[in-house]
């Protein structure tokens, strides 16, 4: 029962935090940021200790609290976790922390843009908890609003159009996700997601009503992730977002997508699933090749992250989709290897932004000379972005491609194509270190300061964890595995 | 015996420490790489003494690591010492150690030297792994590993434009191999459920269809790593990179892991469909002739070694094509060392003249007897002359090819003979050009910390042929001297060879630049490489330039076209067919905007000094998403429905506005 309780407060310590910072008195100007830090802080000290306590052999939600909220509308306040929501909410509240620690520097507005992006934390720690399909609406839509003020306020030149595009093309994408759910509701008359899991491995919603309700759940999920060709929303707010709102953007939003898939579509329509898997598939391929193809003649860095990270997810989608243990497996370990990466990745984009005022590909060049350490972690996370075995992102997309091979639903020439996108992965990427990295340093770069300590305390535990990962696979798998056993059993497929 | 374990480590361990240092205390700590190598040669020594005598493919010892479950299936690694790994991990010590003593004399000027030292320990720690990798997943990852230390080395002087091209160059062109390799692994997978060694060769019954996909998958791995045609062109650009780096990485050790891929997966290949192994004599054949037609009219020392090395790789295939797993082992074996004693001849060669054009040497056997004999010793191993190495490694194979007595084993027979002369030939060639005739330059013998490993290596290349038949039983092969007759047809060929050069070369008997005159064709044909290069730049990377261009403008006008034209019909619907006011639409998006505006304008009173706006604001943002949170499963679902609708009408006049 305690376990229980850390729970909720793991989700809503940055709510009290957004509050108290909200709150800080016009005489210390700096205060919001330590709130921040510290709600953040306590935030992932908690949530480590939940990984501590969490059993690794159950397949089951653990930590579950469930009271009713609404009794008239059978709403429930619902929380739970298991394998696959653990490994998110451990990556959500670290990226939490760290984009408050880059953050460091704002002094416009800071109060309120650290209200924001605790609020945002809320959400996102939220949408990986919740066990009711209302709560997770709210959770799901409470992370647009402050994500939209981030970008909107704290954004670049054309914020506006960047904020308000995200806002309401993945608001149109949520509609659909709420027909679905209604839809889900009367047929069933509960919004208890593990009893419509439940039903739904049961066999007692027809192939036709799981057909239309999937779709509907596809676009809602699908324009988030992002799928081709939903994604243009993507570009445009990670290169107008802060540096922050970019890492939690690709770390965490994009995340919330697959989740869907991994919780909602697959075990409560997994007929549904099988039927349309194949054509899924293909999209997720072409996002891979598609992604790292239109990555490759970016021009502006943070445009070139943003489409790979189209590409990369393309992989979690692969993944997901063959519905096999492997598969999915490699799907939850792109999502996280992705998150650590890409995060990575927008945080030393920042930094040399910050310090150059620029992020044309075309203007910098000679990072590794000019600030050794800042190139060569750039490099680090080029590497493990493209996928070197010993480093976090070789496992999902190795685990996605045998997923995709083994899968009956998906011919082994899509896995091929899928696999030469990794080829295509090296080239966007070394290719940009290439002009970034290596060579003579640039005059925008020559005699800036390197990496300072606060910048590197925001970058190590993700150079740590890209690490340990990729060394130890069962790090992060041994959450997961049970939980994906017991899905891909309730799919009926087999190991 | 864990102790085994320690010796990848070693390595490992010294990159990791030398990682975080500042410049200035890596090159002070420079020696660490070779203190941990050292390290790692005399734990080789002791496993190699476990090992013996040998005579087997079973491990003394091994161990294994769960790295996940899928789906409660455990995918492992492991480690295992068994006479093949015991070879391989002798062969990788000693001329890593080789290497990393004559680096400190090559490297000693250089600034960045502490990083060379550094990612050399990196690169031994994973091409040791890889031979001590008891599953083909762990070998794939330290493989590519290697694939990394390899760019950085090729890289290493990436202020300029040629080493920093060579390296993606060599990175993506290996990958291509690796694609097919990983999906060779992602299809070992569904069908053995294993990557080890043990069950995957022996432990599991083969489909010939399953069986020749997945050896065809390993096989394009090995030919990318190994520079088989048409992935061949990486290699001769990798000569960009440090000299003593070639000779470790591109010479002895990494290019060679190809060859040891196959022939470890040799059992695979035979459950495969019978062409598989024809292909890889093939490819065998032709890497080996054309990297041998190359070597002898390149005039960069470097070039005709790199292509060389090419040719000796397909030599190795042509070997594990006609099923010769202990032939093409011992090859590589020679080659390793002989290979990496002629680059690092060729590096102090460089350093002395200051050119790497043998057009430029000449008469350096009078100013560096040193050099000069050690590298004849490597030249002679490389030609098959007896007693050096090469010799007896050569006719290993050429027995395989006739024994194996097929048509096409007889054929490529002919070939490897052919190959053999052309050896011998532009070896010649290179060492009169670089030793005979007058001195040219102020070139002096080098330091003795060069010297001595070149001094090693020529020594083992001078002995280490004799070992023939001990090496065959070692690793489980019944095997004696060689057989009279091919021992004399191989010398005979690499007599012609040495014979052919002498005549054109020390005698002038032929004028090879009027031969270029009057084919011009056949020697732009030679120049360009037989347009690999070229087909693939066009073909291939300028495509991709050019469809990712195209694509790119693609996803901004069209898919993200077809966003704002559904934004500007939804507006229009709702203007007309609604008579909705377009000014209440426009009203909403100001609306929006004017929020934002306004709250930037709020932040310019809040710098003037009014601090209780900004609080407010802040209070706003709050209660909406509290408000949010509380209210919405009161209003119902309908109501949330009814703002996300609401919000599609917004978004069609947002996009007409912002398009």
């Amino acid at each position: 029962m305690g376990m229980s309780n850390l729970l909720s407060v793991v989700v809503f310590l940055p709510l009290l935090g957004a509050v108290i910072s909200a709150l800080v008195p016009k005489g210390s100007p700096g205060a919001a940021k330590w709130v921040a830090a510290l709600t953040s802080g306590l935030g992932l000290a908690l949530t480590v200790w939940l990984a501590a306590a969490f059993d690794r052999t159950a397949s089951g939600m653990q930590f579950v609290t469930d009271v009713v909220w609404v009794q008239q509308a059978g709403i429930h306040y619902h929380l739970g976790l298991d394998g696959i929501s653990i490994a998110m909410l451990g990556l959500s509240s670290l990226l939490g922390l760290i984009a408050v620690i880059a953050s460091w520097k704002i002094t416009d507005r800071a109060p309120t843009y650290f209200a924001m992006l605790l609020l945002l934390q809320v959400g996102m720690n939220g949408v990986f908890v919740a066990l009711d399909f209302v709560l997770f609406y709210v959770f799901w839509e409470l992370v647009l609003v402050p994500m939209f003020f981030l970008i909107g306020m704290w954004g670049g030149a054309r914020r506006e159009y960047a904020s308000i595009k995200f806002f309401i093309y993945t608001l149109a994408g949520s509609v659909f996700m709420l027909v679905g759910m209604i839809a889900l509701y009367l047929q069933t008359g509960t919004f208890d997601m593990v009893e419509l899991a439940r039903l739904g491995a049961g066999g007692t919603l027809g192939l036709g009503f799981q057909n239309w309700v999937f779709l509907a759940f596809f676009l809602g999920f699908a324009v988030k992730v992002p799928v081709f060709p939903l994604h243009t929303w993507l570009p445009d707010a990670h290169v107008e977002a802060p540096t922050a709102a970019s890492v939690l953007l690709a770390g965490i939003l994009l995340k919330m997508g697959t989740y869907g898939f991994i919780r909602v579509s697959l075990p409560m329509l997994p007929d549904a699933a099988r039927v349309w898997a194949p054509w899924i598939a293909v999209l997720a391929v072409i996002s891979i090749v598609y992604g790292a193809a239109v990555a490759f003649a970016q021009t502006d860095l943070k445009k070139l992250v943003a489409y790979s990270s189209v590409s990369h997810m393309g992989f979690v989608m692969l993944g997901i989709f063959s519905l096999t243990a492997a598969g999915l497996n490699g799907a939850i370990a792109v999502m996280f290897s992705h998150g650590v990466v890409t995060g990575m990745l927008f945080l030393i984009v920042g930094m040399v932004y910050e310090r150059t005022h620029t992020r044309q590909i075309a203007d910098i060049s000679g990072l590794s000379s000019a600030m050794p350490v800042m190139g060569g972690l750039l490099a680090f996370a080029s590497f493990a972005s493209l996928g070197l075995p010993g480093l976090s992102g070789f496992v999902g997309e190795f685990l996605s491609l045998i997923g995709s091979w083994q899968s009956t639903v998906i011919p082994h020439w899509m896995t091929v194509i899928a696999a030469v996108g990794v080829l295509l992965a090296a080239a966007y990427t070394l290719w940009m270190v290439l002009r970034v990295v290596l060579g003579t340093p640039s005059d925008v770069v020559r005699g800036l300061p390197d990496a300072s300590p606060r910048e590197l305390t925001a970058l190590a535990p993700l150079i740590a964890l890209t690490l340990v990962v990729g060394l130890s696979w069962s790090s992060l798998l041994s959450f997961v595995d049970p939980a994906v056993k017991a899905l891909v059993a309730a799919l009926g497929g087999a190991a | 015996m864990m102790w085994i374990a320690l010796i990848p480590l070693l390595p490992a361990l010294a990159f990791a420490a030398m990682l975080p240092m500042s410049r200035r205390i890596r090159t002070a700590a420079r020696w660490l790489p070779l203190a941990a190598m050292s390290g790692s040669l005399a734990l080789s020594v002791a496993a190699f003494l476990q090992v013996w005598p040998g005579g087997g493919e079973e491990p003394v010892w091994g161990v294994s690591t769960v790295l996940a479950t899928l789906g409660g299936a455990p995918v492992a690694v492991s480690m295992r010492l068994d006479p093949v790994t015991a070879v391989m991990l002798l062969v990788v010590t000693i001329v890593g150690v080789c290497v990393q003593v004559y680096s400190l004399g090559y490297m000693h000027r250089e600034e960045r030297q502490g990083w060379y030292f550094a990612v050399l320990a990196l690169f031994s720690a994973a091409m040791l792994l890889l031979v001590l990798a008891g599953d083909f997943l762990l070998l794939y990852m330290s493989w590519e590993v290697m694939g990394l230390c390899s760019y950085l080395l090729i890289g290493f002087w990436h202020e300029q434009d040629a080493p920093r091209r060579a390296s993606i160059k060599a990175f993506l062109t290996t990958r291509v191999g690796d694609v097919g390799f990983a999906i060779g692994l992602a299809a070992m997978w569904s069908y053995a459920h294993s990557f080890d060694f043990a069950v995957v060769l022996h432990g599991t019954t083969w489909a010939v269809g399953a069986a020749t996909l997945v050896s065809l998958g390993l096989l394009a791995g090995a030919m990318g790593k190994s520079a088989q045609v048409p992935l061949h062109v990486w290699l001769p650009d990798a000569m960009a990179g440090p000299t003593p780096a070639s000779a470790l990485i591109h010479a002895a050790t990494m290019v060679a892991a190809g060859v040891y891929l196959v022939a470890r997966a040799l059992p695979l290949f035979h459950a495969a469909a019978p062409w598989v192994l024809v292909f890889v004599m093939f490819v065998g054949a032709s890497t080996a002739v054309l990297g041998g037609i190359l070597a002898m009219v390149q005039y960069d020392i470097k070039k005709v070694l790199a292509y060389s090395t090419i040719s000796q790789l397909g030599y190795m295939f042509i070997a594990l094509g006609a099923g010769g797993e202990v032939a093409a082992l011992f090859h590589l074996t020679t080659h390793a060392f002989f290979k990496s004693l002629l680059f690092l001849g060729a590096g102090v060669i460089i350093h002395a003249t200051h050119t790497q054009d043998i057009r430029e040497m000449g008469g350096l056997r009078k100013v560096m007897p040193w050099t000069t004999g050690t590298f004849l010793f490597g030249a002679l191993a490389l030609s098959g002359v007896f007693p050096f190495s090469g010799f007896w490694s050569k006719d290993d194979i050429l027995m395989t090819l006739w024994t194996q007595g097929t048509w096409y084993s007889l054929a490529t027979l002919v070939v490897a003979l052919l190959v053999a002369a052309m050896t011998a030939f532009y070896m010649t060639r290179v060492c009169v050009r670089v030793f005979g005739g007058p001195v040219c330059s102020l070139a002096r013998e080098s330091h003795l910390e060069m010297v001595a490993p070149m001094a090693v290596l020529a020594g083992i290349t001078a002995v280490i042929g004799f070992s023939s038949p001990a090496f065959a039983a070692f690793l489980g092969e019944v095997k004696g001297w060689p057989d009279l007759t091919m021992a004399v047809v191989g010398s005979l060929a690499a007599t012609a060879g040495i014979g052919l050069g002498v005549w054109v070369y020390a005698f002038a008997g032929v004028d090879t630049q009027a031969l270029r005159l009057r084919f011009p064709r056949v020697a732009v044909v030679l120049d360009r490489g037989f347009y690999f290069d070229l087909t693939y730049n066009r073909g291939l990377v300028e495509a991709f330039v050019w469809l990712a261009d195209r694509l790119s403008a693609f996803d901004a006008r069209v898919v993200d076209g077809m966003v704002n034209a559904a934004g500007r019909g939804w507006s229009a619907v709702s203007s007309s067919s609604w008579t909705f006011d377009a000014r209440v639409v426009d009203g909403a998006v100001n609306g929006l905007a004017a929020l934002v505006r306004r709250a930037g304008e709020r932040v310019r009173t809040l710098q003037a000094g009014r601090v209780q706006s900004y609080q407010r604001l802040g209070y706003a943002g709050l209660l909406a998403g509290l408000g949010l949170a509380v209210l919405a499963p009161y209003i119902g679902v309908l109501a949330a429905a009814g703002c996300a609708l609401a919000g599609l009408v917004v978004i069609g006049a947002v996009i007409v506005r912002g398009a």
